[in-house]
């Protein structure tokens, strides 16, 4: 049985991990590997019309990842739509992690995996707008409050996305078992405000834990235990909307920051889609490229835990939640 | 027009059977108020977890991977099926307190998959199962009209209200409703989808929240979202007669097709309503071959694929409420009492509430006087929980036509028993004699699901 066990907890900084070919920058960490240029999309009803080629002209123009915010559209479901439309970019929609059910946020997230072919990633946000949550009828939470509940999701998406062994369907005709109880988990976790049971609905989706960053702009909200303890890395966030001046030096002088969390990705906001977002991006992705700031494009068949440099966590099997434990004990009577 | 200008019953071209059910006119040939349009839609019914789905054949596709999907809705458009239709369980089934091992298990979340399958189609309608309970209306109605705009006007809603403390113990909530009150929530939540779907500023305070915010998303295609609704019980009717535009109903026999039409037409009459506002599709099975006698053989065959010893006993076993793994498949029903006093132990969406120790003494009697063993009698039993359709391509399509002309159902909701080729032969061999029968469309009506499910616009 391929039961292997590891802190589910452990945070992944890419150690061991296959350096990405490429030139690497004099300031960086050569351990660590060159973070992943992405580009932010706000999923605003008006941009539906042109979407769809506009995501292949930022793939073709070797965007390692599409960032899908929130413009009305919900971000999940437009970066699924991308996925059959591109074919190497990562799609990691920008979305709550408080005012959610984190059993379906959790396996939205893990379908989108499936469907991208493990190019799904989770840019984790924690909303602190009193509309969002009077829109699902729940107080606003403080900050400290929401800190600890984006936490908690997070902490209950892993262990949901965790609930089956890769090898869980077994189709095992001699014995007529499709799925193996044996090789799946409850979640059993129990947060401030919420308990989730699990197992998932959904099979473990091709990167087993779908990689979680969090952006410059939503640390404060989202608090350090969900940022910095708990996310697999940080976006920094490069606002090009009054110009795309400074970008190489601040991406070099954030890589070359000792006391600042690492680097994973370098996000371009606020670019104007409406007049030469391709010309901009073209032109930044090849001068971050050829300064050894960004990783390379990505390759078809790569996964986004591959872009980053973050191994594949193992299962980890924990016999207090194994799901066939009510057999286990009821043939056992003692 | 005089009366004796209307055709007679007699020239309507029903079969023998189909006209001994109908009680009225050629134009109302089940109840005065209702008029059938002659027409078939299909929907592909993608169930995800479910008994009859084949997974042990070398041709068993992959139950989650896109492939899967993408094939076959691609084949389902070939066909002109007016929609995809994607079932949904929020816990995974258990079986005496184990998730149940002998069935297709595990599913993608069915809104993120259909706003994949948006991109790669162009005319077929995507359809989830969303249930009401477990979810936040305003959150839930973005997605839906997410998926609208991003389809051009081709979503679809199958609202189900499923409750029970034991899905519930994966959500905020938990076991909050009481499965009385769980069309009286529904009816609540449906109302604050329409007006998040209308743009308008809702204040709703409901028996267990409370909802303030701003509709912000422009209308689609179609208006917003088609609304189905599957759930058979009178409570569930009433609900779907007020607010459905399509009703998933199990009632795939032609008796009780007609039955559910005639009871379907008199609440949605009651409810002030359009009879023909209201589609209803059957979920169905269809086993198809070029010969009757080749279709029968592949019946059995299918069958025999579906219930293997394993999954007969456990059939027995979920209203048993014990361990039978001792008795012999080839032998006859278990003569022991049931350990539970209600059956449905293997939770899910299609458990039931019947008395055990009641019905296992006629499931006794019944197999013991057809001398049935537990394999045979498990493979008669879920074979007739659906809606089937077997036959040889000539004859099946004959009897749609029949259900057609006498307006006893609108379409079909079709569960293919192998994935991704199920469809196959349904698009290759059906379809063509349908549409030669003129009971299905030769092209899509239009590009919204509305369009091309017959609803008049909103
Ligand atoms: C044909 C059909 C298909 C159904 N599919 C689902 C499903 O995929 N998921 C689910 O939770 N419930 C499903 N249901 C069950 C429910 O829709 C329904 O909410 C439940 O049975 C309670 O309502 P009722 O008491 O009116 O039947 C289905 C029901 C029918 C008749």
């Amino acid at each position: 049985m391929s039961t292997t066990t590891s802190s589910p907890s452990s945070v992944a900084h890419g150690h061991g991990a296959p350096a990405p070919d490429a030139t690497t920058a004099a300031t960086s960490d050569p351990g660590r590997a060159l973070p992943v240029l992405a580009v932010d999309l706000v999923a605003d009803p008006e941009l539906l019309e042109g979407l769809a080629d506009l995501a292949r002209g930022l793939e073709a123009a070797g965007v390692g990842a599409l960032t899908i915010s929130d413009g009305g559209l919900h971000p999940i479901h437009v970066a699924s739509h991308l996925a059959p439309l591109t074919r190497d970019v990562a799609l990691l929609p920008r979305t709550d992690a408080v005012y959610v059910e984190p059993f379906h946020l959790a396996t939205q997230l893990m379908s989108l995996d499936h469907i991208s072919h493990g190019r799904a990633g989770w840019l984790l946000t924690a909303e602190t707008d009193p509309a969002v949550a009077a829109a699902v009828g729940r107080t606003t939470l403080g900050l400290e409050a929401t800190a600890r509940e984006a936490a908690d999701v997070l902490e209950a998406s892993r262990l949901i996305w965790d609930s089956w062994a890769p090898d869980a369907v077994v189709r095992d005709t001699g014995r007529g078992v499709y799925v193996d109880a044996s090789r799946l988990q409850y979640a059993d976790f129990t947060g401030e405000t919420f308990s989730v049971r699990g197992p998932a609905i959904t099979p473990r989706s091709p990167q087993g834990l779908v990689p979680v960053l969090v952006a410059d702009t939503d640390r404060a909200a989202a608090g350090e235990r969900a940022a910095v303890e708990l996310a697999d890395g940080r976006a920094l966030d490069l606002d090009v909307s009054t110009g795309s001046g400074a970008v190489l030096e601040t991406v070099d002088a954030a890589r070359a920051d000792e006391d600042g969390p690492p680097v994973h990705l370098v996000r371009l906001v606020g670019l104007d889609l409406e007049a030469d977002p391709l010309g901009t991006v073209t032109e930044l992705a090849t001068a971050l490229r050829e300064q050894g700031l960004v990783a390379p494009a990505p390759t078809t068949g790569q996964s986004l835990r591959e872009q980053l440099g973050l191994p594949l966590p193992p299962y980890s099997n924990d016999p207090a939640r194994r799901s066939d434990r009510a057999r286990l004990t009821s043939k056992d009577p003692a | 027009m005089t009366t004796a200008q209307f055709p007679t019953l007699a020239d309507s071209g029903l079969s023998a059977e189909a006209a001994a059910l109908a009680t009225g006119t050629a134009e109302h040939p089940i109840h005065s108020d209702h008029t059938p349009t002659g027409q078939l839609a299909f929907g592909a019914f993608f169930q995800g977890v479910n008994s009859s789905t084949i997974w042990r054949l070398p041709s068993s596709g992959d139950q989650v991977a896109w492939e899967s999907f993408e094939s076959l809705v691609r084949t389902a458009e070939r066909g002109k099926f007016a929609a995809f239709f994607l079932g949904e369980g929020l816990r995974l089934r258990e079986h005496r307190k184990v998730p149940f091992e002998l069935d297709v298990a595990g599913r993608p979340d069915a809104q993120t998959l259909l706003a994949a399958l948006a991109a790669a189609t162009d005319r077929i309608g995507l359809v989830a199962t969303q249930n009401t309970t477990y979810n936040d209306p305003v959150d839930l109605a973005r997605r839906l009209q997410t998926l609208d705009l991003l389809s051009g006007g081709r979503a679809g809603w199958n609202i189900v209200t499923t409750d029970n403390a034991w899905t519930g113990e994966n959500f905020r909530r938990g076991g909050y409703l009481d499965h009385a009150d769980r069309y009286l929530h529904a009816e609540a939540f449906v109302e604050v989808a329409e007006q998040y779907w209308r743009g308008e500023s809702i204040s709703h305070d409901g028996a267990h929240y409370s909802v303030r915010t701003q509709g912000d998303l422009p209308a689609s295609a179609q208006g917003r979202p088609v609304l189905f609704q599957a759930g058979a019980s009178p409570a569930g009717q009433d609900f779907a007669a007020r607010t459905a535009d399509v009703i998933f109903s199990p009632h795939g026999g032609l008796e009780a097709a007609v039955d559910f039409r005639r009871s379907i037409t008199e609440r949605v009459v009651a409810a002030g309503r359009d009879p023909g506002s209201v589609k209803i599709l059957p979920g169905a099975e269809i086993i198809l071959a070029p010969t009757e006698a080749e279709a029968e053989e592949k019946v059995r065959w299918v069958r025999d694929l579906q219930v293997g010893p394993e999954q007969a006993i456990a059939l027995l076993e979920q209203y048993w409420g014990r361990d039978l793994s001792g008795f012999d498949p080839e032998g006859p029903l278990p003569d022991v009492a049931p350990e539970v006093s209600e059956s449905g132990v293997t939770r899910g969406a299609g458990f039931q509430f019947a008395k055990a120790e009641e019905l296992t003494r006629t499931w006794r009697e019944e197999a013991a006087q057809k001398g049935q063993s537990i394999l045979e009698f498990a493979r008669e039993k879920s074979g007739a929980r659906r809606g089937t359709f077997t036959g040889s391509y000539d004859t099946v399509a004959e009897r749609l036509a029949d259900f057609a002309r006498l307006g006893a159902i609108d379409g079909l909701n079709i569960t293919p028993w192998l994935i991704p080729s199920g469809l196959d032969d349904i698009v290759d061999h059906l379809v063509p004699r349908l549409q030669e029968r003129g009971v299905y469309p030769a092209e899509y009506a239009g590009a919204t699901l509305r369009e091309n499910l017959g609803l008049d616009p909103l």
